[in-house]
Order: C-alpha cells, then sequence, then structure tokens
C-alpha cells in the first residue's frame, strides 16, 4: 500500500497540496494537516495537485467534501490540477466539480486565483 | 543519580528534607530518585503531571524557583509546599522539562544566597542533559531488548518452518524436479511437500498460511502433518482437502486460513490430478504455450463442510507444470507495479527445467524488483518437467487462444475481509479481464466500481473481519463481462444502487448528509449494469456487469 504524502508549497496567497499516493479514508490525517498548514500561512486559494495520485475511492471523495466544508466557512478558494480523464469523471458525477474549480495546469489555476 | 547527592556534600546547602528529582516525563518513571539513605534524609517524591501549571511554568523558568513567591493553581505546588520545599531547581533541556530538584530550607536557618542559586543553576544547566541521556540511554536499552524478542521470535518461525520443508526432492524416472522455498524476513507462512503415496504415486503440495511469525508456523506445521498423515489414506486430492479443511476448522485460530494446492502425480502415465483450496492455480507448458489449470474450492480453515473441485491433466513428454506462492506475484517494483501473473505465465514460456528455471525466473524477479528489494512475503516455486522429447519446444503448435466461450470464468478469489483489501480485489480483477480488451476509459470505471463493491462487502458484508471472505468470481461472455462479489451480508443487505438515495453535495456541504456516502452512487454510475442476487449459499452477491456487445 502507498499511503499519502501531502506537501505544501505556499506561492503567494495560493497554496499548492501536492498529493502522492491514495486519496482514501486513511488519508484523511494527511490532508487535513496540510490544510491547517496552508490555511496558518494565509492562503486564500486551496490547490489540490492530484497529478501524484495513483488512486481515490469514495471515502476520498468523502474527504474532498470535507474540505470543501471547511474551505467554504474560512472564505477561500478550493482548486484542483493534475486530474486524468478518470477522477475528471468522478468529480463531474458527484457534482463536485461546481464547487472545486477545476484547472488543466498550475499556471492557469495561479492565474485564477489572482 | 549520584550527582545529586554530590551536590549535596559540595556545596553544603544541605537541604532538609533532601532533594530527590521528580520525572516529569511520563514515559521515564525510571528517573525518578529513590528515597535517600536514611530516614531523615528522605525527600518527597511528587509527580508535576504535564497538564499542571506548575509544569509549563518550570519548562519556562530561567533558574531555581523559590516557592514561597510563586501563585500558582497547580495541585503539585500544594502538596510541595506542604513537604516543606523551599527552592525548585528545574531541570531543563532543549525546552523539556526531564525533572526537577526539590530543596527544603537550608539547616544554618539562612536564607539561600545568589551564590548558592548561581550554583544550583550551573549544576541544573550540566545535569539536565545528563539525566536525558539516561532517559534515552534506558529507553534505547528497552527498544534493543523488544527488538532481541522479536528477532527470537523469527528465528523460532523459521526454525518450525524449516523442520517442515521437505530435505530432498523424489527421485522421479523421466522426471526432472526442482524447488525453492525463499522465506522473507518477517516469515510467511508458505510450505511445500512430497509425500510417497502407493503404486508409485507422489502427492505434491504447495500452500500459504495467512499471517506470519510463529503462529502461522504452527499452523503450516500442523496442516502439514494433517496433509501427510491423510493423503496416504485417502489418496484423491479433493477428499484430502475436504478432510484437511475438517480438521483445521475445528482449530483454527481466528483471522487465519490456509491456502493449498493438493496434487497427486502418476509419473508414469504423465496423469496430474488436483484440488485447490483458494491456492494459486498451476501453469503447464507445452512450447512456447503456458496454460493455466482451474480448480476451485475455499481455502482450508475458513468453514466447514466445503466441496473440492478435481481436475485431472495429461503432462505429456516435454511439458512442464509450475506451482507458485504469491510471493512471487505479488512482488512490487520501486514505482509500486506488481510483478502479477500474466508475466509470470510469460516468462515460464522458456526451455528450461528443473534448477535452471528457477534460477531464470528468481533473476527475473530480481530484475524486476531492482537490487534494494526487501521480499515482502515468502517465496515457494515447485517445479516438474517430464523429459523426452526435446524437439517439442521448437516443433509445437502455437495453442489458438481458446475462444470466448459463453460465461468463461476468469477469476475466482477469496479476499480476507480486513479494510484495504479491496485494492487488492481491483488490482486482481483488472488483471484478469486484460485479456477482454476493455478500452481504457471503461477499465478505468470498473476498476473503481469493483473497488467500491469490494469495499462495502469488506466493511459491511464481512464487518472488516479477515477470518470472513469476501467472494469475487469474473466471468466473460460474447455478450458482458460480469463480475460477482459475495458477501456474508453480517451487516445487513447490499443497497440497490437502482432506489439508493442519490448523495447531494449541496446538502452535504450544508451538512445535513454526511460527507461520505459516495460509494454506491459511483458504483452505479461507473458499470452498464448491477443487480443484487442472493445467494450461493447464504451469501449476497453485488452483480457488475459491463456490456461488450456495442462499440465503448
Amino acid at each position: 500500500m502507498s499511503g499519502t504524502t501531502v506537501d505544501v508549497d505556499t506561492l503567494g496567497s495560493a497554496a499548492i497540496l501536492r498529493i502522492r499516493g491514495e486519496v482514501t479514508s486513511a488519508s484523511e490525517a494527511a490532508l487535513g494537516e496540510a490544510y491547517a498548514k496552508a490555511t496558518s500561512a494565509g492562503a486564500r486559494s486551496i490547490v489540490l495537485d492530484f497529478s501524484g495520485m495513483e488512486y481515490m475511492n469514495s471515502s476520498g471523495i468523502g474527504l474532498l467534501v470535507t474540505m470543501l466544508i471547511r474551505v467554504q466557512r474560512a472564505g477561500q478558494k478550493l482548486m484542483a490540477i493534475g486530474l486524468n480523464e478518470h477522477y475528471r469523471q468522478i468529480l463531474s458525477l458527484t457534482r463536485l466539480d461546481e464547487a472545486i474549480h477545476i484547472h488543466d495546469t498550475e499556471a492557469a489555476a495561479l492565474a485564477a486565483t489572482a | 543519580m549520584a550527582f545529586i547527592k554530590s551536590l549535596r556534600r559540595s556545596t553544603g546547602v544541605t537541604p532538609s528534607p533532601a532533594a530527590t528529582t521528580v520525572a516529569s516525563r511520563p514515559d521515564a518513571a525510571g528517573a525518578a530518585v529513590g528515597p535517600a539513605a536514611t530516614a531523615t534524609r528522605q525527600g518527597p517524591s511528587i509527580e508535576i503531571s504535564p497538564s499542571d501549571a506548575l509544569h509549563a511554568y518550570l519548562q519556562a523558568a530561567s533558574g531555581v524557583v523559590e516557592v514561597d513567591k510563586l501563585e500558582l493553581d497547580s495541585p503539585a505546588l500544594t502538596e510541595i509546599r506542604a513537604a516543606g520545599v523551599k527552592i525548585i531547581v528545574p531541570l531543563v533541556t532543549q525546552g523539556e522539562l526531564i525533572g526537577a530538584l526539590y530543596l527544603g530550607p537550608r539547616l544554618s536557618d539562612q536564607d539561600y544566597s545568589s551564590d548558592d542559586r548561581r550554583l544550583l543553576n550551573t549544576l541544573a544547566a550540566q545535569a539536565a542533559p545528563a539525566i536525558r541521556v539516561a532517559q534515552l540511554v534506558r529507553e534505547q536499552a528497552i527498544e534493543i531488548q523488544a527488538h532481541e524478542r522479536l528477532d527470537q521470535e523469527l528465528r523460532l518461525a523459521t526454525l518450525i518452518q524449516q523442520q517442515f520443508l521437505p530435505h530432498s526432492l523424489p527421485d522421479l524416472a523421466e522426471w526432472q524436479v526442482a524447488a525453492y522455498y525463499g522465506p522473507a524476513r518477517a516469515v510467511g507462512g508458505d510450505f511445500y511437500d512430497f509425500i510417497e503415496l502407493t503404486d508409485g504415486r507422489i502427492g505434491i503440495v504447495v500452500g500459504d498460511v495467512t499471517d506470519k511469525g510463529v503462529p502461522a508456523a504452527l499452523i503450516m506445521a500442523r496442516t502439514h502433518s494433517i496433509l501427510r498423515s491423510e493423503a496416504p489414506r485417502l489418496v484423491s486430492p479433493g477428499a484430502v482437502l475436504a478432510r484437511a479443511n475438517e480438521l483445521l476448522c475445528a482449530e483454527m485460530p481466528a483471522n487465519m486460513f490456509v491456502t493449498c494446492l493438493y496434487a497427486v502425480l502418476e509419473p508414469e502415465a504423465g496423469r496430474f490430478t488436483f484440488a485447490n483450496a483458494g491456492h494459486n492455480l498451476p501453469y503447464v507448458r507445452n512450447g512456447e504455450s503456458v496454460t493455466e489449470l482451474r480448480a476451485t474450492g475455499m481455502p482450508l480453515g475458513l468453514m466447514p463442510g466445503m466441496v473440492y473441485d478435481e481436475t485431472t491433466a495429461t503432462i505429456g513428454a516435454g511439458e512442464s507444470l509450475l506451482l507458485y506462492s504469491d510471493g512471487l506475484v505479488e512482488a512490487h517494483d520501486p514505482n509500486g507495479e506488481m510483478y502479477g501473473f500474466p508475466r509470470l505465465q510469460q516468462r515460464f514460456g522458456v526451455d528450461l527445467a528443473g534448477s535452471e528455471l528457477i534460477d531464470r525466473l528468481l533473476d527475473d524477479l530480481r530484475d524486476f524488483t531492482g537490487p534494494h528489494w526487501e521480499q515482502e512475503d515468502d517465496l515457494t516455486l515447485v517445479t516438474l518437467r517430464r523429459s523426452g522429447a526435446s524437439g517439442s519446444f521448437a516443433d509445437a503448435p502455437a495453442d489458438a487462444p481458446p475462444p470466448r466461450a459463453a460465461g468463461r470464468v476468469l477469476l475466482e478469489l477469496a479476499v480476507p475481509g480486513a479494510i484495504g483489501n479491496e485494492r487488492m480485489a481491483m488490482d486482481r480483477v483488472a488483471e484478469a479481464v486484460a485479456s477482454v480488451g476493455l478500452a481504457p476509459a471503461r477499465l478505468e470505471r470498473l476498476k473503481t466500481a469493483v473497488s467500491e463493491a469490494a469495499m462495502n462487502a469488506i466493511e459491511y458484508g464481512s464487518e472488516g473481519r479477515p477470518e470472513i471472505p469476501v467472494l469475487i468470481t469474473v466471468t466473460v461472455s460474447d455478450e458482458a463481462l460480469r463480475v460477482r462479489i459475495s458477501d456474508h451480508g453480517l451487516g445487513g443487505p447490499i443497497p440497490d444502487p437502482g432506489t439508493s438515495e442519490v448523495p447531494d453535495l449541496e446538502a452535504k456541504l450544508a451538512g445535513l448528509q454526511k460527507p461520505r456516502g459516495w460509494g454506491i452512487f459511483l458504483i452505479g454510475q461507473m458499470v452498464d449494469q448491477v443487480a443484487v442476487e442472493p445467494g450461493p449459499d447464504g451469501l449476497q452477491t453485488a452483480v457488475l456487469t459491463m456490456d461488450l456487445t456495442g462499440g465503448d
């Protein structure tokens, strides 16, 4: 099993959460800590980078919803990059793509935060 | 804690009551100084809890603390005052309070001078790191002891295991036999055996006990002795496994079972008859073509009353058999990629036999895993080749792939009902359907659906109990690919995606629905059809169907 690691890069008012490995119920702590770190650094936009993600299941989608709730309460913006076609489709089926702003590239996401 | 005594001698600050340290690290109680030698010098041993206000105060204090000047709401401080302590010397190293010295009033009735305090501070600054080092040394010693125990257990497991591996290979005319067993560091429960039967027949066993270490080794030993005693009496492989299952069910510890393949070889006729209790299926090589022989049955020790099918194949001159355990096919390369059945099937298709073949397979495994691989599981290989017709490799016609018959079985799998195994189930199904040629996007959707349905079956059907398996069958016909996922329904019936409530994102964001609860919805969206069926045998089954008739 690969587990989850999340590195946080802060770029101005945006924080990029680089997710590697899997996003499942076991990822709760890693994602929660990364979000807390981004927020305490003052990030207004949280960009989830899925390009290193190997696997996500429905529990992982549940974690995205939890993060979305926190982001909306804090008045931040949640974005996603690096999603492959399959997971884009899943985000679309769950309508999460209406609340999470999906971009093709990191540059496009950062431009949209400005 | 000799240095504390030397404090009392060298300074003349003879305290009364005597000095003592108090361990403030909850894991280092041994650092607390015991009672002094004489009753009159016995000091208080007062623990300061990390949640006590005094703890934070001492941790931040820049030197000795006068008890009379303290105003803190602290249970420890009340006790310390009551014991007559006048001065507390915090022992802080790297920002962490690791102990404290308590000093009573000076015996000379004078107050502590600033010289006294300076000396105490100097001593504390030197003593604190020394005590911390002592604590670390002690922790290290405990850790080393634990390691040694573990190492000893591993040695014991290895020893048990090796007692029961065959010391020699059967000497069969016209057959070349070789076997390999490589234990993982943690020693899994692999075993193999050759049993002499009447009329020159030979029994061949390859098995794997779930779990590792001594418990697995003991179950392996028990299985070994059951098979040794039952095989000559019952002969028929199906009957031998059914009997072993009955005996093992009665005594199997929770969370364990045994996968096992038992075969009887008639060397002269080349007849190979086997039954299978959830173990990897054997491969037969004829020229370059490698086929898998199939026989179904549940692992041993899970539930009584199981029946084991028998399959017979005739091994012709120049043909080979390969029996193997998970350790090879489930090895991972540095990128997390699994070695897998297709690769083994392909690599077995070389004109080698005996130890040369085994060496070739192990070399290929090492090429795959890279030099830094730590073997994940025990690894067992048993191979037999019938000699003669050496030209058959070149002459053998390439076998055409079998026609896609209605309901051909691609995979039968029993997954222990432990959370996390859904990904293994997903990978195994993906491997099994590789030959069907689904479009990549549809394969991804099937994988997600299988993983979600298997996760539900594990979480609810088995309630996460590894000893309650989830059964997965994959079949393909001209019209459709079907994955059947059967569970024991401990947590209630499988929800029907057709009638289940659709999760609503707005309601979840507003806190009206739980953030989770997407699984059933996703399954319904990912595959062409989902049905829930009762059976077989009191199980309930989710049937996932991918249509193969239309274009993707």
